[in-house]
């Protein structure tokens, strides 16, 4: 009977997770190898009895903008970012996870480190260690790294048939899920740069905007049903 | 509404941003100022459906999930060491480290401080020192006779004193390299301090393998660009301004909500 409140209220919810997702990506707007997120809705039909039908919304799933983020140029020589669709491999406490936020730098035993402290892997699964008294690190297109000219080892980046599906852990790390990586050499590593976040700040802030009218329109739908049925009762009670 | 707290984490990550920023420019001249940079991560993810479930007996698999993220944190805000461009000041005093390593010097606490500062100049008992009056090591005493103090690329110390024909090496200026310089821990007054993230330093003459020379009358200007930091500057603040908007969004649609009945 209620119906319309039911369909206002589905909105609603799906409409307040929408902008959970747009705040956070605009709140990543300058976090590196960062990659915007937008909700996908699916129509869900209920049957409401006596023959009729009511089509309520759902979100059924996130859609992963895996478009490059811009390069800049930091001209820090452990700034790396990829281009492509690879991703650089470091080992946690919990495994391997996977990242595009290309900000190295070394421990004091002279390893090459996420922000965090994860080693990077090189190819073969060991960490790229750095001799002490370096004083040119050389990464080139290919990941291969050279101390002074003299080579140390290849950073292995890694590719997933559907990037989509990696489960973001925070801090910038993706976990596998079970898709096998793959080591690939189809993207390529650039030195001194750092892939910013895909997010696009003029996008994001109309989609805020249609967001919150949206969520206000359905407010309002609430508020009218409100007073039909409100009406109704008072019409009914006078004419009783 | 997680949206006001994700959007307030993207205000204060944003309001670090600036002041990293500020920083930078505000030791424009600093001399051996490196620049530093603010790095953020994505905070945790709430799983609302798990990537990889099974959506059916069949075994099929939802493809992507739903998690929603809760904002921004930062991961480190750290140095730049690119080295900075040398000006020439023609101060006899005034030494530049050309490559990698730091000045030792020795801080009041009985610490050694490490700076790529090198105005450097002489206490009421000749020894060399910093501009804070520190004593740069190992000591090196410059005789109250010298007429002239030459420091060659290695760091050797020579003096000139009248009466004698050749000049006399009164000591070698050593250079501390780090396996992490990013590591060191900045205490003002362009010094940095040892910690476990940088290593223990490695001491060594001028012009050692992995290590910078030394050039003298010359000091090392910050590497900060100017232009590299109005542009950060500039996205920062739409970055916060926009982080500001969706704070107001997310009051309005809390309003309405209100307002229903």
């Amino acid at each position: 009977m209620e119906n319309s409140l039911i369909v206002a209220l589905a909105r609603q919810s799906v409409l307040a997770r929408q902008m959970d997702a747009i705040s956070n990506n605009l709140a990543n707007l300058n976090t590196a190898g960062f990659k915007s997120e937008s909700m996908v809705f699916k129509e869900q039909i209920e049957s409401a009895g006596d023959n009729q039908v009511i089509s309520l919304v759902h979100d059924v799933t996130y859609f992963r903008d895996t478009t490059a983020g811009p390069m800049t140029n930091t001209d820090n020589p452990l700034d790396l970012a990829i281009r492509g669709e690879g991703f650089f491999a470091v080992e946690t406490d919990d495994g391997q996870r996977y990242t595009r936020h290309g900000v190295f730098q070394l421990d004091r035993q002279g390893r090459v480190v996420t922000s965090d402290g994860h080693p990077l892997l090189g190819a073969g699964g060991a960490p790229i260690t750095v001799p002490p008294n370096t004083s040119n690190i050389i990464v080139a297109r290919d990941g291969t790294v050279s101390a002074d000219a003299q080579k140390i080892g290849r950073i292995e980046l890694f590719s997933f048939e559907n990037p989509a599906a990696l489960s973001k852990i925070g801090n910038s790390l993706y976990e596998a899920k079970g898709q096998a990586p793959q080591a690939t050499r189809d993207s390529d590593i650039a030195q001194g740069m750092v892939e910013g976040s895909n997010v696009n700040g003029v996008v994001e802030m109309t989609r805020m905007i249609d967001t919150v009218r949206s969520y206000q329109s359905a407010g309002k739908l609430v508020e009218m049903e409100h007073k039909r049925i409100l009406d109704a009762i008072n019409t009914l009670v006078a004419e009783a | 509404m997680r949206s006001l707290n994700i959007a307030a984490t993207g205000m204060l990550a944003q309001q670090l941003n600036v002041e990293v920023i500020s920083n930078n420019i505000a030791n424009i001249n600093t001399t051996g100022y490196k620049r530093q940079r603010a790095e953020f991560h994505d905070l945790l993810y709430q799983d609302l459906l798990r990537p990889g479930t099974t959506s059916s007996d069949t075994g099929t698999v939802v493809p992507s999930g739903i998690q929603i993220g809760l904002g921004v944190k930062p991961a480190a805000v750290y140095r730049i060491t690119e080295q900075g461009n040398l000006v020439i000041t023609d101060n006899n005093l005034d030494l530049a480290i050309n490559g990698k390593g730091y000045f030792a010097v020795e801080l009041p606490s009985g610490d050694t401080g490490y700076t790529r500062s090198g105005a450097l100049g002489r206490s009421p008992d000749g020894d060399l020192v910093t501009a804070n009056g520190y004593i740069v090591q190992p000591g090196i005493t410059i005789p109250n006779d010298a007429i002239s103090v030459t420091i060659n690329a290695q760091g050797e110390v020579l003096v000139a004193i009248d009466g004698q024909l050749t000049p006399s090496t009164v000591g070698q200026i050593q250079l501390a390299n780090f396996p992490n310089e990013a590591g060191l821990q900045a205490i003002g007054n362009n010094l940095f301090l040892e910690t476990p993230g940088s290593g223990n330093a490695i001491l060594a003459a001028a012009g050692s393998p992995g290590f910078g020379t030394i050039q003298q009358g010359a000091l090392e200007t910050s590497n900060v660009n100017v232009v590299a930091e109005i542009t950060n500057l500039i996205t920062a603040q739409r970055a916060y301004e926009m982080n500001s908007r969706v704070i107001q969004a997310s009051d309005e649609m809390m309003s309405s909500m209100v307002q229903l009945r």
